[in-house]
């Protein structure tokens, strides 16, 4: 291993996302997600000067070693909010599960329609998961984690962006069901835009990430499956 | 500023301890539910019992969870190897990823307004 090469790539990965998070901070526009402008920077530069992913690997490794405990600190907003689930526990769990079996069967079957590779299609299937858990899910599946990092940052991007508006349009007013539903489709970054509606949406916001990523994890093995050839 | 700093560190160990009890169970159980599922849950656990208070872990895991973006940018990287699938069905892909976003949360929002309308008349 290149020991220039890690520091540099280190380096390079929290500027570009030091950088873009400001960015992001300060204008708050869901086109400038960190994630994505980040990821495009880097893949820029190493393509530039030639430099492959085999370069980048052991740096790469070295900085997600804690997403193993970040997942698992996911519990204290889930605990914090334990209240809000019991009141809701009924209509949570069932649209919680409604909407992340639909999410899965929509894009499987398009999928499908579309000639992809069932490779593809296992990457596709936990993308409305929060990263960490979604590249599980991926993985055991068989599907490719990177893929299924990118597919998770283009629905999170998606969901936030256009599912306000659908929302309104389907004349959901309900803060408990907006929530849910951003949360349920775009977890972090559906949950981050229900918090800019209100207090009670982003709460739900959260409580449907953590639900979604659960519930998905449970039943993708047995579900995937019934939409490949 | 270090006394932050501490506090983080140890926090994380403890999740980061958690997080391999979530692993060697879900390997010692062969279930087939993410090591990290099994972690997050567990922890739910211990928060729920009382075992752990949520002021043991309140700093390491507001300082991850703000900071959760940036693991996912090492790994969003490993895009590149995917070129020619992206040129190939770049659109494709866009077009499944809009509309199963927008069908999941249609389907999500519908429903629960309609269970809390029967609930709540």
């Amino acid at each position: 291993m290149n020991l220039t090469l890690f520091t540099l790539f280190v380096l390079l990965t929290l500027g570009a996302y030091l950088a873009t998070r400001r960015l992001f901070l300060t204008y708050r526009h869901p086109l400038l997600n960190p994630v994505f402008l980040s990821t495009v920077a880097i893949i820029v530069l190493l393509q530039a000067t030639g430099l492959t992913l085999e370069d980048y690997r052991p740096a790469k490794d070295a900085m997600t070693f804690l997403l193993g405990p970040a997942t698992v600190a996911l519990a204290l907003p889930l605990y914090h909010n334990r209240q809000v689930l019991s009141k809701h526990a009924l209509p949570v769990l069932s649209g919680v599960a409604a909407g992340s079996l639909t999410t899965m069967a929509t894009a499987l079957v398009a999928g499908r329609v579309l000639h992809l590779d069932d490779g593809v299609l296992l990457s596709l299937g936990p993308k409305s998961v929060t990263v960490p858990i979604a590249v599980e899910i991926s993985r055991l599946a068989g599907g490719d984690a990177s893929l299924t990092a990118a597919f998770v940052v283009a629905t999170g991007m998606i969901g936030s962006i256009a599912g306000p508006t659908l929302l309104t349009l389907c004349r959901v007013q309900s803060p408990v069901a907006r929530g849910l539903a951003l949360g349920t489709v775009s977890h972090g970054q559906g949950t981050a835009v229900a918090l800019l509606e209100s207090e009670t949406a982003g709460a739900m916001g959260g409580v449907a990430m953590a639900i979604a990523a659960v519930f998905t994890a449970l039943v993708a093995p047995y579900y995937l499956p019934l939409f490949l050839r | 500023m270090v006394t932050n700093l501490i506090k983080i560190t140890w926090q994380t160990v403890l999740l980061w301890l958690v997080f391999r009890l979530g692993v060697y169970l879900v390997g010692a159980l062969d279930l087939s539910l993410p090591g990290n599922v099994a972690g997050m849950l567990l922890m739910f656990a211990l928060l729920a019992s009382g075992v752990v208070q949520p002021a043991w872990i309140e700093t390491g895991s507001g300082f991850l969870l703000k900071h959760f973006a940036f693991f996912f940018i090492p790994i969003s990287v490993g895009l590149m190897s995917f070129g020619p699938l992206v040129r190939k069905s770049g659109l494709a892909l866009l077009a499944i990823l809009l509309l199963s976003a927008l069908a999941g949360a249609a389907v999500t929002g519908i429903s629960v307004q309609l269970l809390q309308r029967r609930r709540e008349p």
